[in-house]
């Protein structure tokens, strides 16, 4: 017997306790590389150019599946030359089963091809396209908790002394990483986006009226705008073209978000510059079709524009492709469903101008299809008709305006409002 | 929202079913747009399958109008269900779009 603890190892027992210390060092690398950034891009450019060093690859790529397409994307491509990551980010689209990488996607199993010459399942049209020669592949399916998220793969790995268990682990921390720096990416844009909807909002209302109520001789305005979620793009305003004039406005811009808002914000001044040089709405409504003829993106405006006498309550109207209006009687509710054009900003028109006249106690209603277009849980609409039935039986409440978006909130209860709604009474005192 | 390209008598048929919005809309102006650059006319869209269209869909077909008239060429709708048509003609987008019951009457007008 001897006190001497030696013990006698074989060179391969060495060997591989060294291969699994070099694994666990890789692991520790890779599991403080997902740790220390929420970035998607750096994320997976830091992961897999370490696989790539650890493996001595020449290159790797990440295809994302596309649930909506069931296909498979390139999403990062590391190589030598950059234009090669190009041509596969932009021209390559795998289906399902398609190639190694749609094989792996489609059997959620890693495969290991050291000959890709020698297997049918290999897809050549990549290298013809890149230029690239791929000899031998590692290819393995990035599994999150969500389901398959896509496929990594690692090209021409020169070390064949690796351990593809280790491998697939690093996967698994790794597919986790790139689920929550997705979801981080898809809270940030949500944040991003209720900012840009807020600032599309205030501009939207700095833009009105400063006052909902509007006063003049015999006529008395009021109104009520309620923005969507989106911000809808819905504008009205009270112009005096003259002392004994009375302009009231209402349009619907076709766009949303900060493009409707800055749009509406640009209409809206230069309704104004026409509107005070205009004493009949049809020649308002030709001067601003003529300015907004090359509206971007097939942006339109439907407005309806009267100009009402205040003394003897004869009301000029032009209608631009704007819904009906409602004109309420002592004697019932009528659609005023009048001669008009198709919207401003599509094609060169003339606006016609219908004149009407305002008894002791008349109303008109106008409003834009935000209000009966509201969906409800069951995804049903109010309905235009729906909506006059409403409007017919409500029409000798106080406070009408109240009563009708009373009626709309209700009726959307729990749904997101898709649309701005404005509405606007105007009333003939005399 | 779906869209489905077809051949019909030589022009391109572009069938759009679904609902035509805010979200939906920019998948459908690439489509219009690359139809537009080859200079396609008549352009026919089938309107049978859409359900709902806001104004984002309707600012995209009238950006699409606003390209095919830029080089001459038309483009006409067909098969619009009544619940749309009323958009239309309460917008009186009616006048602006050349709307045909069927695919024939489309493809036969002049």
């Amino acid at each position: 017997m001897t006190d001497d603890p030696t013990i006698t190892v074989s060179e391969k027992y060495l060997h591989d306790i060294k291969r699994k210390l070099s694994d666990y060092e890789t692991l520790i690398d890779v599991s403080s590389i997902i740790s220390s950034t929420l970035k998607l891009d750096d994320l997976m450019n830091l992961v897999m150019e370490k696989a790539k060093q650890e493996l001595d690859a020449e290159a790797c790529s990440i295809l994302f599946y596309n649930r909506d397409t069931d296909k498979l994307e390139f999403e990062v491509a590391l190589c030598a030359e950059d234009c090669a990551s190009d041509i596969l980010k932009k021209k390559i689209v795998l289906d399902m089963g398609q190639g190694i990488a749609g094989w792996v996607a489609a059997n959620m199993k890693p495969l290991v091809i050291n000959d890709v010459g020698s297997d049918p399942r290999f897809f050549a049209d990549a290298d013809k396209m890149t230029g690239f020669t791929t000899k031998s592949i590692i290819a393995v399916p990035l599994i999150g908790r969500g389901g398959l998220i896509g496929v990594a793969e690692l090209i021409n790995p020169r070390k064949k002394d690796y351990d593809i268990e280790v491998f697939n682990i690093l996967c698994g921390q790794f597919a986790i990483a790139i689920e929550n720096a997705l979801f981080h990416r898809e809270v940030v844009e949500q944040e991003k986006l209720k900012q840009e909807l807020d600032i599309a909002a205030a501009l939207q209302k700095s833009f009105l009226p400063e006052l909902p109520v509007f006063g003049k001789g015999n006529v008395l305005v009021s109104a009520v705008n309620i923005p969507a979620e989106q911000v809808g793009g819905d504008l009205y305003d009270f112009i005096v073209p003259s002392d004994d004039k009375i302009g009231v406005f209402i349009g619907d811009v076709s766009g949303k978000g900060v493009s409707g808002a800055l749009y509406m914000a640009k209409i809206i001044s230069d309704f104004r510059f026409i509107a005070l040089q205009s004493d009949s709405p049809e020649i308002a409504f030709n001067r601003l079709n003529a300015m907004l003829a090359n509206a971007p993106r097939g942006m339109f405006l439907t407005a309806v524009y009267i100009i009402a006498d205040v003394n003897t309550g004869e009301l000029k109207v032009s209608v631009a492709g704007h819904p009906p209006f409602l004109r309420i009687g002592n004697d019932g509710v009528y659609v005023e469903d009048m001669a008009g054009a198709p919207p401003i900003g599509i094609l060169p028109v003339e606006y016609p101008m219908t004149v009407i006249h305002l008894n002791k106690g008349d109303r008109l209603l106008l409003f834009t299809d935000g209000v009966y277009e509201a969906k409800n849980r069951d995804s049903k609409r109010i309905g235009f008709d729906a909506f006059v039935d409403f409007v017919s039986t409500n029409k000798d409440e106080e406070n009408l305006i109240k009563a009708v978006t009373d009626y709309v909130e209700n009726f959307s209860e729990g749904v997101a409002r898709a649309d701005d709604i404005t509405l606007l009474e105007v009333k003939w005192l005399g | 929202m779906e869209i489905n390209i077809r051949e019909y008598e030589g022009g391109k048929v572009i069938a759009v079913s679904g609902e035509i919005d805010l979200y939906s809309s920019p998948l459908l102006r690439k489509q219009l747009m690359v139809f537009v650059k080859k200079k396609e006319s008549p352009l026919l869209v089938d309107f049978g399958g859409v359900s709902y269209i806001d104004s984002s869909g309707i600012a995209t077909f009238v950006e699409g109008l606003k390209g095919v008239m830029s080089f001459g060429g038309r483009m006409k709708m067909f098969g619009i269900r009544p619940a749309i048509m009323e958009i239309f003609s309460f917008s009186k987008l009616d006048k602006v779009f050349e709307i045909y019951g069927t695919i024939d009457d489309a493809a036969d007008s002049r």
